[in-house]
């Protein structure tokens, strides 16, 4: 099964004063069809970048400076602006962090939802509505046919989320980035909106790149993760693997900060130090300042992507070179 | 929350806000008539002002109790209040006629000159602040801007002069003083009718327009460029929406909400500016009433202006707020305060 | 935290930070600062530079009523500008009426400066009635022009007092009236911020360890409220230099014993049609002069401090 979404060693600058700074450090990931793929960091990691990029939609300062966006076997990040648009709500969707700011606040529900598909579908005005209203009731809007006519601030935080997610399935994308779509809703809808993306992305057969900092949310929604770090991949691979038993310092750091109801832990584990910043970058392997494992190489030599049975795993430790030597 | 109880919630606190506009309108026009009060009865000897030097003991005796200077402040004043309600203001001190008189014959006036201005200001920037923003890089939109800027320096005294000087002067092009012929139409003069009318009208309007253009463009530039970096265009975008879709019909709509907002209020702006314009052009308005009053000492002109002044202001702050009430549904849903802090 | 090391910490980031950078880059805001520099030394030196003391009406000579300007006086003077209808010297006029305009504009702002600022504070601070009622006043205030607000309170003491003292008084007054109207923008900016303030964390810290609740809040905000309130009063100050000079046009501003740039236009005003333009266009020159270089400066400092238009 080839990929349907494909980056490869992908650049993100930007022009800040008088130098450029660098948001997104040479990554490549794939997602397939059909697959959840979580992208997991700090604040600032990139991960939201990662995700603009692919839709285009990065603005100046900030520009793609290397690399290439493949979907479908079609390259992206060439496109010019009217094909981009045609593919932006209808084959690649998005799902934006807060669901308040995300509505136009002088339109109803039904009229923006009418408004995207009659944009890409070839529909008539009424059948849009009746498709609405089913989109509505298929994120789990009470009452669909009347929160049609409804505008967005008469609606409930969870709510408009639902809203946001029927926007992003109308014109039946294959990919849908989904930028922390949970982060700015109360603990117990997280869970209901989280429902609702797994339920019609499995139903639909879409693929999402769910992006978030919420370990939580990537170990009940994923099927693989991507964690970053700095601007650059530290390891990808299946979830339950990394979850499990992960091989990056970083990440097996992230895991281990969980706090968890089963196991018991006197303190909380933190990953001590903070993560570098794109105006100060540093040599080697971006975590090397704060890993345990640290060596010289680390110091000095960006290290590239190793397999690791399923994964990929951007560490000096896990070269196959080095383990044969130990071994 | 069901939609029943939405609407029925919207409708209750959209009333709530009105009410609380109104009443607030009318506690400035209270404060208005105080003042105005406290100017007629207190600034000067209102006795002597409206019987002259000359008047004998007798007859200063007999005007003292006509005006019922003797009774308590607190009667007087609302006595001042009836009369105000019913339009009567006195006698002017520098023309000897009734204040209403005066007012209303100077009205059409600066009402045709100001609403002339607003059309041209809101005519010409609302569309220039759209193009600049939707065009942000462009040389043409960096010229327009500086342009604008320049607008809002320049004094609006000055510019008269100057156009007076180019177009009057120099050219002989338009008249500098003065409404031309005007038409009596009932109890309004018009001077749109007539040749000589508009022709007067033209150098006065384009004057008093230039600063409210100059605002209008670049408030509008400012808010268009505001909505256009939020997050509902945002996804917008990543819908996929047409171009056109996305600058007009969610940016436009979105800016013009506050834009109308000011510009409604930016309506109030222009009866002061008229009072500079009015004395350059020498147009026979309700400006070049009050400052020959200010100049004069005519206190009951002056106190029928603020009280005018305040009630217009009343009525535009209370259109503009059915306006914005009629076209954001934020408001009928919880009930803002436009500008709450 | 003392105000002064306050003022002296967000100075020094100032300096060398963002912000002076971004003045050396922009050639607009350089000439702009530039030429407004230079009017505040020809006004601040006017005494020196003036030929003739403007103030003394001995000065005038009546005989070199309307010379143009570069003509020679009957006793030999110069008048490099030309004279007004009273024979004053131009240039000389010309200078005491910049004085005139900058004094009035920067005093007029300072004082609404200062009375919105702490109206602002206490609003913000003390809540509930106190805050209602300037907020309201405010409210109301914001729908009225300066100009009408400046022309009633200038209208209403002319009126009230007898000439001589008005004359005397005439400047007060009117830095008064236009700091009158100008008072609003600084009141809603600080009490936005006092309230914003009031919520965090360590006010709440503050005053459940006993510390000085005032102190700590007012040391927070004042670095916070210094950019905006910059803003603001560079933009006043523009209005306010305006404002003065329509007064002073109109007749209502300065009497004409104390020359105005606006009052200078006026007087020249009816002269215009006869030929002698100097008399209002120099003036009015100047006038531009002094508002556009605090426009352009006010508009480029505002979109300088705006964090949401970084590039």
């Amino acid at each position: 099964m080839s990929a349907l979404l494909s980056v490869e060693n992908l650049r993100v600058e930007i022009a800040a004063r008088d130098r450029r700074l660098t948001a997104i450090d040479d990554i490549s990931f794939t997602i397939g069809a059909g697959e959840i793929l979580g992208v997991v960091g700090e604040s600032g990691a990139g991960k939201s970048v990662t995700g603009t990029a692919i839709l285009g939609l990065l603005e100046p300062p900030a520009a793609l400076a290397g690399g290439r966006i493949a979907f479908a076997g079609r390259r992206i990040d060439t496109l010019d602006e009217e094909s981009m648009r045609r593919l932006r709500g209808k084959e690649i969707a998005a799902v934006f962090q807060d669901p308040l700011t995300s509505l136009d606040p002088l339109m109803t529900v039904g009229e923006q939802l009418v408004e995207t598909m009659l944009t890409h579908l070839p529909i008539k005005r009424k059948e849009a509505f009746a498709r609405a209203e089913d989109l509505l009731r298929m994120v789990g809007l009470p009452a669909p046919r009347e929160r049609l006519q409804a505008y967005p601030h008469a609606l409930s935080g969870g709510m408009r989320q639902r809203v946001v997610l029927a926007l992003a399935f109308c014109c039946n994308p294959r990919l849908i980035i989904a930028d922390e779509p949970t982060t700015a809703l109360d603990v117990s809808v997280q869970a209901q909106i989280l429902d609702v993306l797994r339920r019609m992305c499995r139903e639909n057969g879409t693929a999402v790149m769910l992006v978030t900092h919420d370990m939580g949310v990537i170990a009940e929604a994923t099927d693989r993760v991507a964690v970053m770090y700095a601007g650059r991949l530290a390891e990808i691979g299946p979830t339950r693997a990394l979850v499990e038993e992960a091989s990056h310092p970083y990440t097996r750091g992230l895991m281990a900060s969980i706090p968890s109801l089963t196991r018991r832990r006197d303190t909380l584990v933190q990953i001590p130090g903070a993560m570098p910043r794109p105006d100060a970058p540093v040599s080697g392997c971006a975590f090397h300042p704060r890993c345990p494992s640290a060596e010289a190489r680390c110091r000095s030599e960006r290290p590239p992507a190793f397999a690791v049975e399923a994964s990929q795993v951007a560490c000096w430790l896990a070269d196959p070179a080095r383990r044969s030597v130990s071994a | 929350m069901g939609p029943g109880r939405a609407a029925h919630g919207g409708g209750r606190a959209a009333m709530i806000f009105v009410l609380g506009r109104l009443g607030q309108a009318f506690l400035v026009l209270l404060a208005a008539a105080l003042v105005s009060f406290c100017l007629f009865r207190f600034v000067g000897d209102p006795v002597n002002n409206m019987t002259g030097q000359a008047a004998s003991l007798a007859e200063r005796e007999a005007m003292r109790a006509a005006l019922g200077l003797a009774d308590p402040v607190v009667l007087q004043f609302v006595r001042f209040v009836g009369k105000a309600v019913h339009g009567d203001f006195g006698m002017s001190y520098r023309f000897g006629q009734p204040v209403a008189g005066l007012v209303l014959e100077r009205l059409p006036a600066t009402l045709e000159l100001s609403v002339v201005s607003m059309l041209i200001a809101t005519g010409l920037g609302l569309p220039l602040g759209v193009w600049t923003a939707l065009h942000r890089g462009s040389r043409l939109a960096q010229a327009v801007l500086a342009v604008s800027l320049v607008g809002i320096a320049l004094p609006t005294f000055l510019i008269g002069i100057v156009l007076i000087l180019v177009f009057s002067v120099r050219l002989g092009w338009l008249p500098s003083f003065g409404r031309g012929d005007t038409i009596q139409l009932g109890p309004w003069s018009t001077g749109l009718l007539t040749g000589s009318g508009l022709r007067s009208l033209v150098l006065p309007s384009v004057t008093l327009a230039v600063f409210q253009l100059a605002l209008i463009l670049r408030l509008t530039r400012a808010e268009m460029l505001e909505v256009m970096r939020t997050d509902f265009i945002r996804f917008a975008r990543a819908r996929g929406l047409h171009r056109g879709a996305i600058q007009y019909r969610h940016g436009l709509r979105n800016t013009l909400v506050p834009v109308v907002t000011i510009v409604g209020l930016q309506f109030g702006n222009v009866f002061a500016f008229s009072i500079i314009v009015e004395t350059v052009f020498q147009w026979p308005g309700l400006g070049l009433l009050v400052i020959q009053a200010i100049q004069f000492g005519d206190i009951p002109v002056l106190a029928a202006y603020l009280v005018l002044v305040a009630l217009c202001f009343a009525v535009i702050n209370i259109a503009v707020d059915l306006f914005h009430l009629a076209i954001d549904p934020r408001i009928r849903i919880s009930g803002g305060a436009r500008g709450a802090a | 935290m003392s105000v002064s090391s306050v003022i002296r910490r967000v100075a020094g980031a100032w300096l060398d930070g963002d912000l002076l950078y971004r003045f050396r880059r922009s050639p607009v805001a350089v000439a702009a600062a530039a030429l407004g520099a230079l009017l505040v030394l020809a006004a601040l030196g006017a005494d020196l530079l003036a030929p003739y003391d403007a103030f003394d009406p001995a000065s005038a000579n009546a005989a070199d009523a309307r010379l143009p300007p570069g003509s020679q006086g009957l006793f030999g003077e110069t008048y490099a500008l030309g004279t007004d209808p009273q024979g004053r010297d131009m240039l000389s006029a010309m200078l005491y009426g910049l004085r005139t305009s900058l004094v009035v504009g920067v005093a007029s702002v300072g004082l609404a400066a200062v009375m919105g600022v702490l109206l602002g504070l206490v609003a913000g601070y003390c809540g509930g009635l106190i805050d209602a009622i300037i907020m309201r006043t405010a409210d109301v205030q914001l729908g009225f022009p300066a100009i009408l607000i400046a022309l009633l309170i200038d209208g209403v003491t002319r009126a009230v007092l007898p000439r001589e003292v008005h004359e005397r008084f005439a400047m007060p007054v009117l830095i008064v009236a236009i700091a009158a109207s100008y008072w609003v923008q600084y009141a809603r900016t600080v009490r936005g911020l006092v309230l914003v303030e009031r919520r965090r964390d360590y006010v709440l810290a503050a005053r459940v360890t006993g510390v000085s609740t005032p102190r700590t809040l007012f040391a927070h905000i004042l670095p916070n409220v210094l950019g905006p309130i910059l803003v603001i009063a560079t933009i006043n100050l523009a209005l306010a230099i305006l404002t003065e000079s329509t007064l002073s046009f109109l007749g209502v501003g300065l009497p004409a014993t104390q020359p105005s740039l606006g009052s200078l236009v006026r007087i020249g005003n009816e002269f215009v049609f006869s030929g002698d333009w100097w008399i209002s266009t120099l003036p009015g020159l100047l006038l531009v002069l002094l508002s556009l270089s605090v426009n352009i400066f006010g508009d480029w400092l505002r979109d300088a401090l705006n964090p949401k238009l970084a590039q």
